[in-house]
């Protein structure tokens, strides 16, 4: 899994925003990005932005979709199901041992990037101290561990169920989802985004039209209620992976 | 496992442990989140009581020699020439005299409070001492500092306007009661800068030219602000302005608040005024590029509003104001 051509693209990926940091701590270094006649930006600002718009929109579904739909999918694929499957266990065990290693290698990857991306944005322009938003930090690390398990529990069971999964993963995690969520009404509840932006502390940025509708039809659940809902996405969506992988049957393609 | 594999697991790792590990030192510590900065403030601090309110600060050199000054007093010309009238009682040239300015309120025990102006820049004492005598004032001796005293500036009950020389060239102006203060601090004593809450909010700030921090509890607890205004406020805490002032004028409003909800609370308020602004400047062009400029942030219980008024749009404010005065064609 972690070595794959899927992995270095996805490493490649998650290394970009470690490298926008970098060269905005450096510019501000160097003063040659900033007029050191003006105010810099704010570096809680820009953190809470990269978090927003890197992570929680864009990394965070991506590598779900990308690790969580490869569990059963990779192993069709490369014909190598039947090995697993004739294994003296449950077939739902392989699935669920399958989401735990996926769990290990995308927290890997993934929390020392925003632990980076947190060392080298907060302190510029002055911004609050490390000391200040420490517990920030420790809010979005954990914010990020439930929104993988939360995104890979569903992709695993679509991974499981689905012959085309990726793209069906993709166009409910860049489609789907933000498309209801800047809809009034009940629907933005069947998204895993729902519940995991009301766990977000920063100011949702308003960079873009559609951020701004999503700012006015945004509900926040309670943190309780998140959380709640987060685990019942992770309970419900290994529970259906786990039966599909029981009842299915996977024809290899000779 | 590989040997690649237990690489990179090592080094993620690392990373999160020694991430983490720096951060929670930090927190409990305290690390400077920059470094090379003035964070500590201007030297004046020291001479600010511990529990003051309110603290501001201003480069005034800097700002009056900027391109701002010159469009706002082009803009909105001062009446009866304020600045002049100010030189002419205290012999104090604000544009070329003053350096930069610490103000700040002391909440009392009784319920007044004691405003204290220190500014550092060029002083003829002798000419200032001699011209507050003209206009009523007397000399004493306070801690070895001669404090010239007006008892015929209007002051709260039991205090008067004093003003003394705190080092060459590093004046205090303001209540009696304040100044003496000032000076005891000078021997030593606890002064603003040991007030944590305070400085670490103050070190929070893009500083700019002039800045200001507040306990808005502090004064709502005395009673300094009216009831009407008081009760309208939402739970809020501390608040902080800090702007820099050259061609044009940028900064952040910031608020603290109890606790998260009511943060989330007074965030909804500031986006619903930004939602009724950018109408209102629909068809204000000139105002157009300072609405778009506000940017509402913050993170858990602190609330953020950044801003930036372009010179322009001053200079829209002096066209607007000199048709408005040109007589009507005939």
């Amino acid at each position: 899994m972690l070595w794959s051509r899927r992995s270095v693209f996805l490493g490649l990926v998650v290394g970009g925003p470690v490298v926008l940091a970098a060269t905005l701590r450096l510019a501000e270094l160097s003063g040659l990005l900033f007029d050191p006649r003006r105010p810099r930006p704010a570096g809680v600002v820009v953190y809470g932005m990269m978090i927003w718009l890197i992570y929680v929109r864009f990394l965070v579904p991506v590598l779900g979709v990308f690790y969580g739909t490869s569990l059963i999918a990779d192993e069709v694929d490369d014909k190598t199901l039947t090995y697993l499957f004739t294994r003296p266990i449950q077939r739902s065990a392989v699935i669920i041992g399958k989401y735990l290693a996926y769990l290990v290698c995308t927290i890997l990857l993934l929390l020392p990037s925003v632990v980076i991306v947190f060392f080298l944005v907060v302190p510029l322009g002055q911004g609050a101290t490390i000391g200040a938003m420490f517990p920030t930090l420790l809010t979005d690390l954990g914010m990020l561990a439930f929104g993988l398990a939360a995104y890979g529990a569903v992709f695993a069971f679509v991974g499981a169920r689905l012959k085309r999964p990726l793209v069906v993963g993709l166009l409910f995690a860049l489609g789907w989802e933000p498309a209801v969520l800047i809809a009034p009404g009940y629907l933005k509840r069947a998204t895993v985004a729902y519940y995991l932006q009301a766990l977000v502390r920063h100011e949702m940025p308003q960079d873009s039209p559609a951020s701004t509708l999503m700012q006015i039809f945004r509900e926040i659940p309670p943190v309780s209620t998140s959380l709640i809902g987060l685990a019942v996405i992770v309970g419900l969506g290994l529970w259906l992976a786990g039966r599909t992988v029981e009842v299915r049957e996977y024809v290899l393609e000779q | 496992m590989t040997s690649r594999t237990r690489y990179f697991v090592i080094a993620s790792l690392l990373v999160l442990t020694v991430g983490l590990g720096t951060g929670l030192v930090a927190y409990y510590v305290g690390v400077p989140g920059t470094f090379l900065v003035d964070r500590d403030g201007p030297a004046e601090l020291q001479y600010v009581p511990r529990d003051t309110a309110i603290v501001a600060y201003a480069e005034v050199r800097e700002i009056m020699t900027s391109d701002v000054h010159q469009k706002f007093r082009h803009a909105v010309p001062l009446r009866g020439d304020a600045q002049a009238q100010f030189q002419d009682q205290t012999g104090i040239n604000i544009e070329s005299d003053i350096d930069r300015v610490v103000a700040s309120l002391q909440p009392l025990a009784d319920g007044t409070t004691a405003g204290l102006v220190i500014a550092r820049g060029r002083f003829d004492e002798v000419r200032i001492e001699a011209l507050m005598r003209e206009h009523g004032a007397h000399v004493e001796e306070y801690n070895g500092k001669r404090v010239i005293v007006n008892n015929e500036v209007p002051q709260q009950a039991g205090d008067t306007m004093a003003l003394t020389f705190l080092e060459p060239g590093l004046v205090a102006v303001g209540s009696g009661r304040a100044v003496r203060a000032a000076i005891e601090l000078q021997k030593g004593g606890e002064n603003v800068t040991s007030n944590p809450e305070l400085m670490n909010l103050m070190r929070s700030l893009d500083r700019g030219n002039a800045w200001a921090i507040g306990r808005i509890d502090a004064l709502r607890t005395n009673g300094r602000l009216p009831p009407q205004i008081a009760n309208q406020l939402p739970a809020i805490t501390w608040f902080s302005v800090s702007s820099r002032i050259d061609s044009d004028i940028s900064g952040t409003l910031r608020a603290d608040a109890r606790d998260d909800e009511a943060a989330n609370n007074l965030r909804d308020v500031v986006r619903g005024f930004l939602a009724l602004a950018k109408i209102q400047a629909g068809n204000r062009p000139e105002l157009q590029t300072l609405v778009q400029s506000l940017q509402l942030s913050g993170t858990g219980k602190s609330v953020a509003l950044s801003f930036s008024i372009p010179g322009a749009v001053l200079d829209s404010f002096g066209a607007t104001r000199e048709s408005a005065e040109k007589p009507p064609a005939h």
